[in-house]
């Protein structure tokens, strides 16, 4: 029974090790098209191109609007809203509406909130621990009545 | 077949740990008793004699380092089992922004007891807290404590009743009345195992004693062989050349060498006769009248 | 099960009595009341600092609470020696265990919905409008409650209540770090940190106060996973809580 239980806890210790090691740290297991979304802080139009990516700031941490964002003079950055308080020139489209995505903010999309593909992840973690919760209680129970 | 006996213990032996430094503490060695159904079993020591630590063990508040402790057969820990203890802790204490009839009314539903809030009233009447029922226990003196926790201990009928020190905190009167009420719970058919040093009290009510001295069991038997055991002899006699008269007490062994250097002395015996022993002489006879 | 559920009613009846739960109750509701009396916001911002704010608020008083209302409870109980008579006869470790855990936790939720009823109010008297993931994100800060007070009790088997509080917001601070973070703290180890880390909590994921206060729409989806993720931590703490327990010699 306790080379069972060992058996058992050192497997889910394993597991978790694993779980954590390879694939819970968003910054570090995100798929390419999740950082793709918001890799575009510091990225340069070349001149002529349109800007087709939805990009738009948290107000909040908008200092400049176009900030990494170059556009050549008199060229409209497509699909970009702003709502800016802050975003005094409106030149660059810069529209920012709530409940979407703004450069410079992995910092904001870095949460589990916002990452699906780890919350299958999340909820095998979940059982690991509750497996390892019920085994100990069991265990030390059986012990403690030896 | 007959049922195992209340408590059984086998070689029981409990060490702590010191802190700080190495080695450990032996607070009871290598002890073996059995409490029998329908005993009052007195568990007699002076402090730090391992009372408290093998009842603790014998509840599985304690884990024994070495031995086995069976009640009924069965484990402390097994819930059958202890639905069938009333336990008295020694200064027992209980959150004190409850009243007696909240706590016997929550220990009767954690319980699953049957009885209602009547039933407790009467309880409470019997171990002397009438009118203070819905009193806060913050009020509540030592004594109503030992009250309150000897009618929480009561509450489910028990078969048999634990009590460590239940009369430390009483005066004269209370200890009285709270010994009926162990002998009426003994006359129900309740097994009682009384830790105490009032060795009046053990006197008074067990049918059976355990002396305990330095974590080891010295003697234990039924409380006619003990008293019985030690036969302590009274010798009146009178020295002829001062006629001044002395009185002393003295263990069978020695009375036959004091008889001779009385004669030798010229010293005329007037009076040999069979004392009457108390619990206490027997108690000091056996552990030296030391704490070890 | 009776025992436990009898018991808990006991933890939060005397927990209603103490002075402790009002008082942490009061300093939320005020330090909620400062934040929205904070000047010079257009009402856009001043709703995003109200949430963000009240939010942090709220989880800073999930803390507070699992300490205020747990640190103290399991060792008052043997200082008093009202443990005693629990232990000894009508309840098991572990029953007295869950019993004060669900007590307290019954609390800490009633104490939580307060503190977001307060914050509701706030709004209301600001003429903002209330997100619908507010409520929601009330229910998993008072799951991350549960959690720390599982940590709570974890903690006050074999330490002392003022040993207690520094260890469980310690875990608390370093729960809310991302492996990276937490490497980054001793990077001349990372293979240990690493390994320290998958025990941790990742208490990260009860952390929606941004998304509310942007304006982003959660997946109810992620609420459910959150809350299972912070209810199996806690059922994993209040085991190792009361393996510690379990092994304990009740002197």
């Amino acid at each position: 029974m306790m080379k069972l239980f060992i058996g058992i806890t050192f497997s889910l210790i394993m597991l978790l090790f694993t779980g954590c090691r390879t694939d819970y740290d968003i910054s570090e297991v995100a798929p390419q098209d999740f950082l793709d979304s918001e890799s575009h802080a510091d990225h340069d139009h070349a001149p002529g191109e349109a800007c087709t990516h939805e990009e738009v700031l948290l107000d909040e941490h908008v200092e400049d609007p176009h900030a990494g964002h170059d556009h050549a003079p008199g060229e409209p950055c497509n699909n970009e809203e702003s709502i800016g308080e802050h975003v005094e020139d409106s030149h660059a489209g810069h529209n920012h509406a709530a409940g979407t995505r703004n450069h410079g903010t992995q910092w904001f999309f870095n949460q589990p909130w916002a990452a699906p593909f780890i919350w299958g992840k999340l909820f095998r973690d979940g059982a690991i621990f509750l497996t390892l919760g019920i085994v100990i209680f069991i265990i030390t129970g059986r012990r403690r009545r030896k | 077949m007959s049922e195992k006996p209340p408590i059984q213990v086998s070689n029981l032996s409990k060490h702590f740990a010191r802190k700080r430094s190495i080695g450990s503490i032996q607070a009871v060695s290598n002890i073996s008793f059995d409490v029998n159904q329908g005993e009052i079993v007195g568990f007699i020591g002076h402090n730090g004699a391992g009372k408290t630590t093998s009842i603790k063990c014998i509840l599985g508040l304690l884990k024994p380092s070495e031995g086995k402790v069976s009640l009924w057969g069965g484990q402390p820990a097994d819930a059958e089992v202890r639905k069938r203890i009333g336990y008295i802790p020694e200064n027992p204490d209980y959150d004190d922004s409850f009243s007696p009839m909240e706590y016997l009314t929550m220990f009767a539903s954690m319980r699953d007891l049957s009885g209602v809030e009547s039933d407790w009233m009467n309880l409470l009447a019997r171990v002397g807290l009438t009118k203070w029922e819905t009193t806060g226990i913050r009020q509540f003196s030592k004594g109503m404590r030992q009250r309150l926790s000897l009618a929480i201990a009561l509450q489910s009928t028990p078969d048999l009743l634990i009590l460590d020190e239940p009369t430390g905190g009483l005066d004269p009167i209370a200890r009285k009345e709270f010994r009926e009420i162990i002998l009426e719970e003994n006359k129900r058919g309740a097994s009682i195992f009384l830790s105490s040093h009032i060795l009046s009290d053990v006197e008074t009510i067990c049918s059976k004693a355990i002396i305990l001295s330095g974590g080891k069991l010295i003697t234990e038997g039924s409380m006619k062989e003990l008293l019985g055991e030690l036969h302590l002899y009274r010798i009146v006699s009178i020295s002829r050349k001062t006629g001044q008269e002395v009185e002393e007490i003295l263990p069978e062994p020695d009375l036959q060498t004091r008889i001779d250097s009385l004669r030798k002395d010229n010293v005329s015996i007037i009076k040999i006769e069979l004392a009457l022993k108390s619990l206490e002489d027997v108690f000091m006879a056996a552990t030296g009248g030391d704490h070890k | 099960m009776k025992a436990v559920f009898i018991f808990a009613l006991m933890t939060l009846r005397m927990l209603f009595r103490r002075r402790t739960l009002w008082g942490i109750l009061l300093v939320i509701l005020l330090a909620l009341g400062a934040i929205s009396s904070v000047p010079n916001f257009d009402v856009s911002n001043q709703g995003r600092f109200i949430l963000d704010f009240g939010l942090f608020g709220i989880e800073i008083g999930a803390l507070l609470l699992a300490l205020g209302l747990a640190a103290n409870l399991y060792p008052r109980d043997r200082e008093t020696r009202t443990l005693m008579p629990l232990i000894a006869v009508p309840l098991s470790r572990w029953q007295y265990l869950l019993g004060r855990f669900f007590g307290a936790a019954l609390v800490q939720a009633a104490a939580l919905l307060v503190t977001c009823l307060g914050l509701m109010l706030i709004l209301l008297f600001h003429g903002l409008s209330i997100p619908n993931d507010l409520l929601p994100a009330t229910l998993l800060i008072i799951v991350e409650g549960w959690f720390l007070l599982s940590t709570v009790f974890f903690f006050s088997f074999f330490t002392s209540p003022p040993l207690n509080w520094p260890l469980t917001t310690m875990l608390f601070v370093l729960s809310q770090m991302s492996v990276a973070e937490f490497v980054n703290v001793l990077p001349s180890a990372p293979g240990l940190m690493r390994a320290v880390r998958m025990i941790l909590p990742h208490a990260d994921v009860f952390h929606i106060k941004d998304p509310i206060a942007h304006g982003f729409e959660i997946e109810p989806v992620y609420f459910l996973i959150a809350i299972f993720y912070g209810l199996c931590y806690s059922i994993f703490m209040l085991s190792l809580a009361l393996a510690v327990f379990r092994g304990r010699d009740l002197k």
